[in-house]
């Protein structure tokens, strides 16, 4: 391949080959890092992503990576290009600085500039949450950290970690002398390397194959494309000013939780939308604090999920939007030193949501409820030692369960949902491989009935998850959100039930916890983790009633509820196959209409 | 005379494909029967017959071998026709096959319903057991808790039943027990327990597997031995075997114990015949398409790749079998798929489908919207008069139309450019598909030979090619039958699986060495049933194995059967590593965690056809214009294929029709006709492909 095409202006079909080439690269770096990655978090639940971003530093492609992960990836692009006038061909840079542009200390990102004849011409990006990152505590979430020195991550900002494809084995030897369980922290990171390697022979054979030039304009082809297609769809969206708005649960440090805001001004006519997230409270001495990278990253996300899409989401489609932050605000950009330990998540969580259901009130058929948020004992950093490898040390996030996705206008939340930066993709662990890996016993996973938020679609079920040590102490830390205020429906749907989590000690009895904490549970001592069900889109006196009766019949949703909220009556003569009596239920549907008309 | 059969029956059409002892090869086709199977077999056996001047039961009475390949399971899974079928399984674990493992394909998609449970929860019945993952048992299983369960089973009418308990590839006792109570308790309800079928590490697909394995075994069992006593009625009385998604046979009798390995089986046999085709090349990428989908599956070092992640339906959201089987990667592309333009100005084709009804608009039958089939013909590459050997007349002016209206005139481009662009794009489709496949098995399609099967394998092979840098085509002359030429050269082959872990940095010896004792046990068994002599076993051992912490497995075969060195093992491991994933870590242990033992029958082959040459050249009987991307046509030669013989040589551009396809040779490839009468297309000159005239 090293013949060099002659330059040449754009054209269609190139262009859907070089759209489609970009997706089949990062998917490439995905396999690799899913693969060959070493921690759970990454290997099982696929918490990481990959990403292409251009010399200028504008976002490429992500396949179908994290969205909080992806978009703000130019960002880290951003801090190589300008930290480092020698870049060059055979470098890698190791970046998890979150005051400059990263996600949160946990995410480690490798980029490696791509150079075609001496030019940089891409980076690839890939960036993946660790099993530990360094903390003060054996987490990489820390809600209570005053600060980044109370946190305690080992900060990387954009340092140089390969020069000519080998190793700068200082920094290498600075993570293994600062993170728990350094092995599997270099087989991640080996991984992450591997995928970025992989993104850069292939572009580099892209380039070769087609010339610069030609991949050059048709990079900026595809950027004007995605660019017209984002405008098409804002031109359909009627214009006007949203204001959403929720409450983040009171946490350690916010007695009074956060009151979150987002303002949505679509322009139509223009093709222009504006997110405004200047009106939130200031920075606070804990860890909930977004990042710039997240701030902007999120509320988008809110805006993506709410259209078309088959839209592209990259550098082009992003200009037809603009993100207001504030310096100094916990949903903005932060202000040294405060700590953006949790910025991928509670927050984060609550700015999707806020986005996509303030959309909902565009009219029918726009926006989502919203869904399943926080992380309780299913979504833990578990820790300890491990009695069947002698007394080997461990440390790693598991997710034993989901939270119910948010219902929409067309599809009821879906079961695997997890929370709504996850969004579905982030895997779910298999229970046996979690208790091979690690000495816990898994004792339920369930989905629980009658915890959906209602709705014309309604949200996912909330997950029922207990477990418990085998035979050493484990200890356990979890951060429960949505218990006082839970995924609220929208349109007439309904809120879905409130996470929560407690223990069992060993006489069998409950024993509350703190919303936010940690144990460690000694053996016949078990953790119980409610995750919380997902809100519902559309009245559920909506519901096609023979959705309901499945529901009923599969024990998702018992006969009272269905009555109660469905206003869909199930005969009872035959309990083995029970039916919709519609008269019934025409009389019940039009009684809790009234009611809900005249309360 | 004696005779070799091997019969594919599709959702549509039924193929045999008959072999004779003096290499002939015959294909014929009749349409598929699905309420009495056999109907549609002897139509196309009586054509095969005829052929030979035979008659049915003359050509059956002449059989040695008969090879059946059936999409009877795929088909009632995806038609919800399998058995009212139950699950069983751990206190606490109901929803696992409604959970799956999550994932999802589209970030920001949310209009997709969730699917259902492979069994629905209202079947799926927990009794209160459990075993840890070290295989003690923490809660022992009641007796009568299970009869109660299987009270409530007789209750809802179940037809069978799947049994798929936590960490029971570590203590079976409980599946085992189950078992029992359900043979004493529901005789004659046939039943799956997961330990038996598919021992493998993680609850969700080993419960998937049973279920599926479950649902299918009524609907089979009668299937198969309904076959059977239809071909001995029949004047049959050779050996009848059936085609499995691992790629090989199996007896009968083997088949309905496990009527999961006939899932998807179809797909599994096309590298299989790729392999004999384009021997003695060793990396192959084996391309099938038909109307509506394009299938790739790989061949590696002369090994049909294998993958444990085979989903009926999405990935993700459809029904993983679980099983150990041929990686095919399929997309709904072919020559069905629609042409349009999105909002933002880019040409698309598919994912929609014109399917056979209304069809192409070149079909007449009310279809409006441009196709792949569409732009063939305005290229002049399908000849409108000679359409699946002259079957179907083809309107040309209404495939331009729609072409005109749709894609040229909104893009600004000419009739054939417009026709030239869908072809890239949908061939783009294909490059995707491939390059996913040809990653995930971690092979570089440049350094493989395309092998092309199925009806439209002939349209844009060679595009195909150029966009993966691979330079060399073969497309075998029974191109449209490759899946059921592929029964002719299965072995008889299946695979046993023991779970025991360990890790080379102080590996278990002896555990090691019992786990292959067992597999050694189990492969004496099924050779024993088959009475197959010593010398004719061939056993080979693999293991799926890992770095620590990493979770997933890559199979490594073993260096020798007995072994007191694991050096070997590791070095084998770490290349792997390096191969698949582009780093490996020297020095770091291995661990090691299922055994596998495959255990295999080499079959007697039909002998490859030989085609001689008759010394002449080709003759371009006819011509006609055809467009290469530019606005001037070229007078492209058009030849008969069945008329080519070995050591023509065609140079492109050019056209080579046969019944059941269309080659097209674009320029700067050549076609060479090789000693069995197939088509190896070569590059002449590297170029960039589907460029435009400057």
């Amino acid at each position: 391949m090293t013949q060099v095409a002659p330059p040449r202006t754009a054209d269609p079909i190139l262009l859907a080959v070089m759209a489609n080439r970009m997706e089949s690269i990062c998917r490439e770096m995905m396999n690799t890092l899913l693969r060959s990655a070493r921690s759970a978090v990454i290997n099982q639940a696929r918490d990481f992503s990959c990403s292409i971003v251009t010399a200028d530093n504008e976002l490429l492609a992500s396949a179908e990576g994290l969205p909080v992960h992806v978009i703000g990836s130019e960002f880290l692009a951003e801090a190589m290009t300008e930290l480092h006038a020698d870049l060059a061909d055979g470098d890698a840079y190791l970046h998890n600085d979150p005051y400059l542009g990263n996600t949160h200390s946990a995410d480690h990102a490798i980029l490696v500039p791509v150079f075609v004849d001496g030019q940089h011409v891409f980076t690839a990006v890939a960036k993946a949450h660790q099993a530990d990152c360094g903390n003060a505590l054996p987490s990489t979430y820390a809600p209570t950290a005053k600060d980044v020195y109370d946190e305690g991550a080992i900060t990387f900002p954009c340092v140089r970690v390969q020069r000519d494809r080998r190793n700068i084995e200082d920094v290498v030897r600075m993570c293994r002398a600062r993170i728990r369980v350094p092995e599997q922290w270099y087989g991640d990171f080996l991984a992450a390397l591997g995928a970025a390697r992989i993104a850069e022979r292939r572009l580099k054979e892209l380039c070769a194959q087609y010339g610069l030039d030609t991949v050059r304009a048709l990079v900026a082809e595809w950027f004007d494309y995605s660019e017209r297609r984002m405008t098409q769809a804002i031109r359909e969206l009627p214009s006007g000013t949203l204001e959403g708005s929720s409450t983040h649960d009171p946490y350690p440090g916010l007695p009074d939780g956060i009151a979150l805001k987002v303002t949505v001004r679509i322009d139509a006519e223009e093709g222009r939308v504006e997110l405004d997230l200047r009106d939130n409270p200031d920075n606070y001495a804990g860890g909930l604090n977004e990042s710039r990278a997240c701030a902007t990253a999120n509320s988008i996300i809110g805006l993506f999920n709410s259209i078309d899409p088959d839209i592209p989401h990259n550098a082009g489609s992003f200009r037809r939007v603009n993100v207001l932050l504030r310096e100094g605000c916990i949903a903005g950009i932060p202000r040294f030193p405060h700590s953006c330990s949790m910025a991928t998540t509670n927050v984060a969580d609550r700015l999707v949501c806020i986005t996509q259901a303030a959309f909902a009130e565009l009219g029918e058929g726009w926006g989502l409820a919203e869904g399943g948020m926080g992380m309780p004992p299913y979504m833990a950093v578990i820790s300890g030692l491990d009695h069947r490898h002698g007394e080997m040390p461990y440390v790693n996030q598991v997710f034993i369960g989901s939270g119910g996705g948010p219902g929409g206008p067309s599809a009821d939340g879906w079961p695997t949902y997890l929370i709504p930066v996850c969004a579905s993709l982030v895997y779910k662990d298999s229970v046996e491989v979690d208790e091979q890996r690690y000495p816990i016993h898994v004792r339920e996973q369930a989905l629980i009935p009658d915890s959906e938020g209602a709705g014309r679609h309604r949200g996912g079920f909330g997950c029922r998850t207990v477990y418990g040590p085998k035979r050493n102490p484990v200890s356990v830390a979890w951060a429960v959100e949505a218990h006082h205020h839970p995924p609220r429906g929208v349109r007439g749907g309904l809120q879905g039930a409130r996470a929560d989590a407690w223990m069992i000690d060993s006489d069998g009895n409950r024993v509350d916890v703190d919303l936010v904490g940690s144990v460690e549970l000694a053996p016949g001592e078990w953790i119980v983790s409610i995750a919380s069900g997902g809100g519902g889109y559309g009245s559920p006196l909506e519901r096609d009633p023979s959705l309901v009766l499945a529901d009923v019949r599969e024990g998702w949703i018992s006969r009272e509820r269905a009555g109660d909220v469905y206003g869909v009556v199930v005969a009872d003569h035959d309990t083995t196959s029970p039916s919709v009596d519609e008269d019934a239920t025409r009389r019940r549907r039009q009684e809790l209409s009234e009611r809900i008309k005249h309360p | 005379m004696a005779f070799q059969i091997a019969i594919d029956t599709g959702g549509t059409f039924t193929d045999v494909v008959l072999a004779d002892s003096d290499g002939r090869f015959s294909l014929s086709k009749a349409p598929t029967t699905p309420s009495r199977i056999f109907e549609g077999i002897g139509s196309a056996l009586t054509v095969a017959a005829q052929q030979r001047a035979l008659s049915m039961s003359e050509l059956l009475a002449a059989t040695d071998v008969l090879i059946y390949a059936t999409t009877r399971s795929t088909n009632a899974i995806l038609t919800s026709t399998t058995a009212r079928t139950a699950l069983i399984t751990t206190k606490g674990f109901r929803d696992t096959l409604t959970f799956r493992e999550g994932g999802k394909l589209r970030p920001f998609d949310f209009g997709n319903p969730y699917p259902e449970p492979y069994i629905p929860r209202e079947l799926t019945f927990e009794v209160d057991e459990r075993i840890s993952s070290e295989g003690e048992v923490l809660q022992p299983l009641d007796p009568d808790e299970v009869r109660g369960v299987l009270a409530q089973l007789r209750e809802h009418g179940v037809q069978a039943v799947a049994v798929a308990l936590l960490w029971s590839i570590e203590n079976a006792a409980h599946e085992q027990l189950i078992g029992e109570l359900i043979e004493t308790e529901l005789p004659g309800v046939p039943y799956t327990l997961s330990s038996r079928l598919n021992p493998i590490i993680r609850e969700y697909r080993r419960t998937s597997s049973a279920a599926i394995d479950a649902s299918l075994k009524p609907l089979m069992q009668s299937h198969l031995s309904e076959m059977q006593s239809d071909l001995r009625a029949s004047g049959f009385d050779g050996e009848l075997l059936l085609v499995t998604s691992f790629g090989g046979v199996l007896r009968l009798d083997d088949m309905a114990q496990r009527p999961l390995y006939s899932v998807n089986s179809g797909p599994a046999m096309a590298p299989v015949a790729g392999r004999v085709a384009a021997h003695p090349a060793r990396n192959l990428v084996v391309c099938d398409t038909g109307g509506t989908s394009f299938d790739v599956s790989v061949v590696r070092d002369g090994e049909v790749q294998l993958t444990r992640e085979t989903w009926l339906g999405p990935m993700f959201t459809g029904h993983i079998t679980g099983l150990s089987s041929v990686a095919v990667k399929n997309v709904g592309a072919g020559g069905g798929s629609i042409a349009w333009i999105d909002s933002g100005g880019l040409l698309r084709v598919g994912p929609q489908s014109a399917g056979a009804e209304p069809g192409p608009a070149c079909y007449g039958l009310g279809g409006t919207e441009p196709t792949v089939t569409d732009a063939a013909v305005a290229l002049g590459y399908i000849d409108p008069g000679y359409f699946l050997g002259g079957r179907l007349n083809l309107d040309a002016a209404a495939a331009a139309s729609a072409i005109e209206r749709v894609v040229g005139e909104p893009l600004g481009l000419s009739l054939q450019r417009a026709a030239w662009a869908i072809l890239a794009v949908a061939n783009e489709h294909m490059v995707t598909a491939v390059r996913d496949i040809t990653i995930n098995q971690g092979i570089d399609p440049r350094d493989s030979v395309l092998v092309a099967g199925g009806g439209a394998a002939g349209l844009t092979m060679a595009k195909l090619a150029e966009e993966l840098g691979s330079s060399s085509v073969l497309i075998p002359r029974t191109a449209a039958a490759l899946s059921a030429m592929g029964g002719l050269y299965g072995d008889i082959v299946t695979e046993f699986t023991v779970s025991r872990r360990t890790h080379t940095g102080q590996f278990d010896f002896a555990g090691v060495g019992d786990a292959l004792d067992s597999l050694d046990q189990q492969m004496d068994e099924f050779f024993g049933r088959m009475q197959i002599a010593p010398e004719a076993q061939v056993r080979d051992y693999v293991v799926e194995a890992r770095y620590p912490y990493q979770v997933w497995e890559l199979d490594v075969p073993l260096p020798a059967r007995r072994f007191d060195d694991v050096s070997a093992l590791v070095q084998a491991f770490h290349d792997t590593h390096e191969r698949v994933f582009a780093v490996s870590e020297p020095g770091q242990r291995v661990e090691c965690l299922t055994w596998k033992g495959r255990a295999s029958v080499a079959l007697p082959k039909p002998a490859p056809q030989r085609v001689a040459s008759n010394g002449a050249g080709p003759r371009a009987a006819r011509s006609r214009p055809a467009w290469w991307g530019a606005d001037e046509p070229v007078a492209s030669p058009v030849l008969e294929g069945e008329h080519l013989s070995a050591g023509v040589s065609v140079r492109g551009p050019a056209i080579v029709e046969l019944p059941t396809t269309t080659v097209v040779v674009y320029p700067e490839w050549v076609l060479d006709v090789n000693e069995h009468g197939d088509f190896v297309m070569s590059r002449a000159v590297t170029a960039p492909a589907f460029t435009e005239e400057a």
